[in-house]
């Protein structure tokens, strides 16, 4: 059953420009390796070094966090859609500014 | 109210904590025009004067929206109260970890006058770091106010 996938803007150049594709998957590693063979670059900028999701980046499942379903273990349901998107963070603090204004410490 | 004009009212008002927000889009034939900016809420509580954090969930829903409306988010948005209108090193260590490449980011430094200045970039993986950019380049309107187009 096909899956489709939104694709965010920085990744849209692995896709020629797509913003959705669809790939044959049934969990959440397939569907990156079937990205993969169709779009190379996924695995890559979605796992890091130990094959794990990379902390910024998070995916969904039908609107549900992939980490609260098994990570990439998480099963894909016939005709789902998953999102792809960009954790986004920042500041203007530098870390040591940040300690001295977190009353924690 | 044009997106500047928001982003800038947003920075001023939520001084002396860090807001942000996304810039919503609409591609046509020329690249993309920024049409508005959407606050979002600042998900960081632990330092929420130095840092910002736009929750997953929140941008997934904008996304929906954005797409229901034949948009799609097309940058994002940051203030440093009290710090200069540039990416921090926190900024940039965190976008290179993430998806940011070509992504446009507005950095509006902002102090407790009201006084808001706003700074455009876009960060590049491939020196892993971020460059600036006209803000006519960055954020092109359409109709009144900037007039350009960001080339995809």
């Amino acid at each position: 059953m096909a899956i489709k996938v939104q694709i965010p803007g920085p990744l849209r150049p692995l896709t020629g420009g797509a913003a959705e594709v669809e790939v044959e998957a049934t969990n959440v590693s397939g569907l990156i390796e079937a990205l993969e063979a169709r779009h190379g670059g996924f695995r890559e900028r979605l796992l890091d070094a130990s094959g794990d999701l990379r902390s910024y980046v998070r995916v969904f499942v039908n609107d549900r966090d992939v980490r609260t379903l098994g990570g990439k273990a998480a099963v894909l349901p016939p005709g789902a859609t998953v999102a792809i998107v960009p954790a986004i963070a920042g500041g203007g603090g530098d870390p040591e500014g940040d300690v001295l204004q977190n009353p924690l410490f | 109210m044009r997106p500047l004009e928001a982003i800038l009212a947003h920075a001023r008002a939520g001084h002396p904590f860090e807001v942000c927000g996304v810039l919503v889009g609409r591609a046509d034939a020329g690249g993309v025009a920024v049409v508005e900016a959407v606050a979002v809420e600042n998900r960081e509580r632990t330092a929420p004067r130095t840092r910002y954090e736009i929750a997953p969930e929140d941008l997934l829903r904008l996304q929906r929206e954005a797409r229901a409306a034949g948009r799609e988010i097309a940058g994002y948005y940051h203030s440093h109260p009290d710090h200069p209108a540039r990416p921090s090193e926190t900024d940039r260590r965190m976008a290179a970890e993430g998806l940011s490449d070509g992504v446009v980011h507005l950095v509006v430094h902002v102090d407790g006058s009201g006084h808001a200045v706003p700074s455009a970039w876009v960060f590049r993986d491939a020196s892993q770091a971020f460059e600036e950019e006209p803000l006519e380049v960055a954020l092109p309107v359409d109709g009144e106010g900037i007039e350009g187009r960001r080339r995809e």
